[in-house]
């Protein structure tokens, strides 16, 4: 998605207009903050998404054109990496908590009945558990791929790695995520469980 | 046989699935891979899974933002150093890894013994003292280095250094200057022609020649002390720039199949600026101990060198 006006918005914001930038927040904030909650569950999300925009507008002037949600997204993707840096380095319950929780509870139906969206959110939550245990260069390109629909041209430039390199991490996030949900698959929808 | 080649390419055809669901396959690979899912019954299942896989995830619903983003004011900008102090920075550290290059190459050459090393030249040096304050004829290449009495009494603060020498002289002394102005016709040739200049030449190379267990503790004193200044600089400097925009899994493409090795590869990759910082911040110190060291055992030598050379 590039929203019509979009490369004069940036130049407008690169010249300090907050509001020609705040256009652009709003235009992507859904998208940068889904990728920060499937990285980083619910409880981080709304900090690391605030950051991801705020170090974006000081570092317009890096922004040497192109795609601007790729640039975005990889900003959003770098503070969530930190992020699950800094809780490696000192572990705390809540993230783990959250991510295998199946966090994004807050996540909002579509118009669906009891008994479908009650398949649904048990399987978006072991889509999700699944999620958390992938290492997270994996899980980062798995939801930017299958989540988010970025094509792979923008996964390079959201990466910043090769082809080659994009194709391999979604073909291993997309090995492991296989093998977690049809190891369960007697919990998973019947899709899942006829393909036996 | 065939069965590990059967092996290896159905491996190799398991791996072009998930190319394959995005067709992002080359015609000749997709063609390929379509010839034996036909004959491939566990890849046709793997295949169906990964596909039901790639829908699910793709099921999942965005969440709408629980509030919105936008900035109330700029952001206060980052403290980062202002052009000209950045430049400045760059050069303090080019300069100061200049000097660590070159104090090493210049332990490495005296180690080695290469010509210019100081021990022939001070040998040299005491020779020159000894005839210039006994009034004996210097060697035929010592003459050429300049008038011998202003020399003695300009370098007359260094015979201090070499005391023995004055109390002991022989003629083992006055074969060893021999010895050693044939030895380093160097150090002679840039003594030699200016004759007219007799005392500010040669006594040019002398501080460094006749002085050296004096300055090794200073050298040493000033490499310790230049090394956390170099780092106090150094500090977050280089590394924001990589805070925000920086490079996700960019460079390092290992591949590696363990999960704990990918983890760190991305923790260290990512765009912190605390790993990077850390690891310029070890090498220097790995920098600065390696020298400081170099600079020791250097010291360490000549002490023992000059100590075996007494009489």
């Amino acid at each position: 998605m590039v929203i019509a006006d979009e490369e004069q918005l940036v130049q407008s914001s690169r010249k300090g207009d907050l509001d020609a930038f705040n256009a652009l927040v709003q235009a992507y904030q859904r998208q940068v903050y889904n990728l920060c909650l499937r990285m980083l569950g619910a409880a981080a999300a709304e900090d690391a998404a605030q950051e991801a925009f705020t170090t974006a507008y000081r570092r317009l002037d890096s922004f040497r054109g192109g795609n601007f949600r790729a640039w975005l997204l990889r900003i959003a993707s770098n503070i969530c990496c930190d992020e699950l840096r800094r809780h490696r380095s000192r572990p705390t319950a809540s993230l783990d908590a959250a991510l295998e929780a199946g966090s994004p509870a807050d996540v909002p139906s579509h118009q669906a009945g009891p008994e479908e969206e009650t398949l649904r959110s048990e399987l978006g939550q072991h889509l999700q558990q699944g999620l958390a245990t992938l290492p997270a260069e994996q899980r980062l390109v798995i939801i930017l791929r299958d989540i988010h629909g970025l094509s792979y041209e923008e996964l390079t430039e959201t990466l910043h790695c090769s082809l080659g390199t994009v194709k391999s991490r979604i073909a291993r996030g997309r090995a492991r995520m296989r093998e977690y949900l049809m190891a369960r698959r007697e919990l998973l929808p019947r899709r899942f469980r006829h393909k036996e | 046989m065939l069965g590990v080649l059967g092996q290896f390419r159905h491996r190799r055809f398991r791996r072009d699935l998930s190319a394959y669901v995005d067709d992002m396959l080359s015609e000749r690979a997709r063609r390929r891979l379509e010839a034996h899912l036909d004959s491939c019954e566990a890849c046709r299942q793997e295949l169906a899974e990964l596909r039901a896989t790639v829908e699910a995830l793709g099921s999942l619903p965005m969440a709408e933002a629980p509030r919105s983003f936008t900035l109330a004011a700029a952001p206060i900008a980052e403290a980062r150093p202002r052009p000209a102090a950045r430049r400045l920075e760059f050069g303090l550290r080019l300069a100061t890894a200049t000097a660590a290059f070159a104090l090493t190459v210049v332990l490495i050459g005296d180690f080695a013994g290469l010509p210019g090393g100081g021990d022939e030249e001070e040998e040299w040096v005491r020779g020159e003292l000894y005839s210039a304050t006994q009034g004996t004829p210097p060697a035929p290449e010592a003459a050429s280095a300049g008038t011998p009495e202003p020399y003695g009494v300009t370098e007359m603060p260094n015979i201090s250094d070499v005391p023995d020498i004055l109390e002991a002289p022989g003629i083992s002394d006055v074969q060893r200057e021999e010895s050693a102005a044939d030895e380093t016709p160097a150090a002679d040739q840039t003594a030699a022609p200016p004759e007219g200049t007799p005392i500010e030449t040669p006594a040019a190379p002398l501080p460094g020649v006749t002085e050296p267990r004096g300055e090794e503790p200073t050298v040493g004193a000033v490499v310790s002390e230049e090394e956390p200044s170099e780092k106090a600089t150094l500090e977050g400097a280089e590394v924001e720039e990589e805070v925000g925009a920086g490079a996700v899994g960019a460079e390092v493409e290992d591949e590696a199949e363990a999960g704990a090795v990918e983890n760190q590869a991305v923790g260290e990759e990512d765009g912190g600026g605390l790993s990077r910082e850390e690891v310029v911040r070890w090498l220097e110190i790995g920098l600065g101990a390696g020298v400081g060291v170099l600079v020791i055992v250097w010291a360490l030598a000549r002490f023992q060198r000059s100590m075996g050379n007494r009489p």
